[in-house]
């Protein structure tokens, strides 16, 4: 039924299915095309993202307080205290200070693991930060034993059917997946010599689907936490 | 254009976070989308106590579904637009029919840019995207416009939109098609060059 070969149609049909004028039986029917048709979907993505920044085409309208009020109580979000009363908000997150310190710590340690070997293995310490330059992550990489170590620093709460996976992102923004935290605390990696290469800007963490992206070549989740290789 | 780019990483970073419950991240993403996002929920809904619970159904969704937003697939404020869509359509098919009494040209796309008096500074806030579709717009037909706005914002069927514009059926059909792959070719034009 589902016309694969007709690229015209499918088109047309993509485009009514996002403008909303693909209705009735005619509407389910192509959805069950999509379930098992990744090509399809991608064009139904593309007319999204062509017809959806129609969004864009208007006047920006500052909504009244209460509706992030609403939001508030419908999600039983604690009210968030007003920024001068500094020592609640440090109150309510007692590991931003802490985890900004471990960064620091897990950079000296390395620091000092290295001179004490005294030869010139590439050591090398990233601490990985959250939007708000907050570090919640610190990688080591241990070219001797060949191994890179991640840890969590930050009490990162990651939903059940999600997994954090890390990436190493090359001078020409290339991503290459350096493997997945299994436990969402902490990993032992294989160290893989491109991940420490000199053409590696940026390291990061991504939230994937159980197992890790389904596409090879990149996250497909969001990036949640970003650093770059300190050597030492 | 790096601009975009930015606000646009600015703004996945802040879904990442939400995604782990982090709530002073999502207050950091409405702060910096409800102006856009309720705009874009009136102009469905046209009333402020409906957009107002459009918008906060969107967002009660959003801080649900953060963890499935997929990068690949859409922009972060795209896909945030089509859950407000999604929930405005949702209010607009409760309300009895004929409420809301629209003129023609409130129903086109880019008109609504235009009619303001800060319309030269709107469109100088536009992302690349946004401007590269209202001059493709601009392109078709007043009422092709209008029609795409009615079915696209309106939740209008094609008979709806044919009695609106008192146009036959078989017209509006072939014109919303044709809009659509003009508005298609003219994007990918602009993409390549």
């Amino acid at each position: 039924m589902n016309p694969r070969n007709n690229a015209v149609l499918r088109e047309k049909l993509a485009a009514e299915y996002v403008l909303g004028t693909l209705r009735g039986a005619a509407r389910r029917r192509f959805e069950t095309w999509l379930r098992d048709d990744a090509a399809l979907r991608a064009i139904v993505a593309n007319w999204q993202g062509r017809l959806g920044t129609i969004s864009e085409l208007g006047r920006p309208v500052s909504p009244p307080a209460r509706v992030w009020t609403g939001i508030e109580r419908r999600l039983q979000l604690a009210p968030s205290a007003p920024w001068w009363q500094f020592w609640r908000l440090d109150a309510a997150r007692p590991w931003a200070w802490l985890s900004f310190a471990a960064g620091g710590v897990a950079l000296a340690l390395g620091v000092m693991l290295a001179g004490r070997e005294g030869t010139a293995l590439p050591q090398q310490v990233a601490a990985l930060a959250d939007a708000q330059s907050r570090t919640a992550l610190v990688v080591t990489a241990d070219a001797r034993r060949g191994r890179l170590d991640v840890r969590v620093a930050r009490d990162v709460q990651v939903p059940d059917d999600r997994t954090l996976q890390l990436w190493a992102i090359d001078t020409k923004g290339k991503p290459r997946s350096l493997g997945i935290l299994a436990n969402n605390r902490s990993a032992e990696l294989t160290l893989d010599q491109r991940a420490i290469g000199p053409d590696v800007m940026l390291l990061a963490i991504s939230l994937e689907p159980k197992g890790g992206s389904p596409d090879p070549n990149g996250p497909t989740g969001p990036v949640l936490y970003k650093g770059s290789w300190a050597r030492l | 254009m790096s601009r975009d780019l930015e606000d646009s990483g600015q703004l996945q970073g802040l879904l990442g976070a939400v995604a782990l419950g982090d709530s002073a991240a999502f207050r950091k993403l409405y702060d910096a989308t409800s102006a856009k996002l309720f705009g874009f929920a009136l102009r469905i809904l046209r009333k402020n106590e409906l957009a107002e619970e459009a918008l906060q159904d969107a967002f009660v969704s959003i801080w649900h579904a953060a963890s499935s937003y997929q990068l690949h697939l859409s922009a972060p404020l795209t896909w945030m637009a089509a859950i407000v869509r999604n929930k405005a359509l949702d209010i607009h098919r409760r309300q009895p029919k004929g409420e809301v009494e629209l003129a023609l040209q409130d129903y086109d796309p880019v008109e609504s840019l235009q009619d303001t008096a800060a319309g030269p500074q709107a469109l100088a806030e536009l992302s690349r995207d946004a401007l590269a579709l209202a001059g493709c717009m601009e392109r078709l037909a007043g009422r092709q416009r209008q029609a795409i706005g009615m079915a696209y914002l309106h939740d209008m069927s094609h008979t709806e939109v044919a009695a609106q514009l008192s146009l036959p059926l078989g017209t509006v059909k072939t014109w919303i098609r044709r809009g659509l792959d003009r508005l298609r070719d003219c994007l990918s034009n602009r993409e390549a060059a």
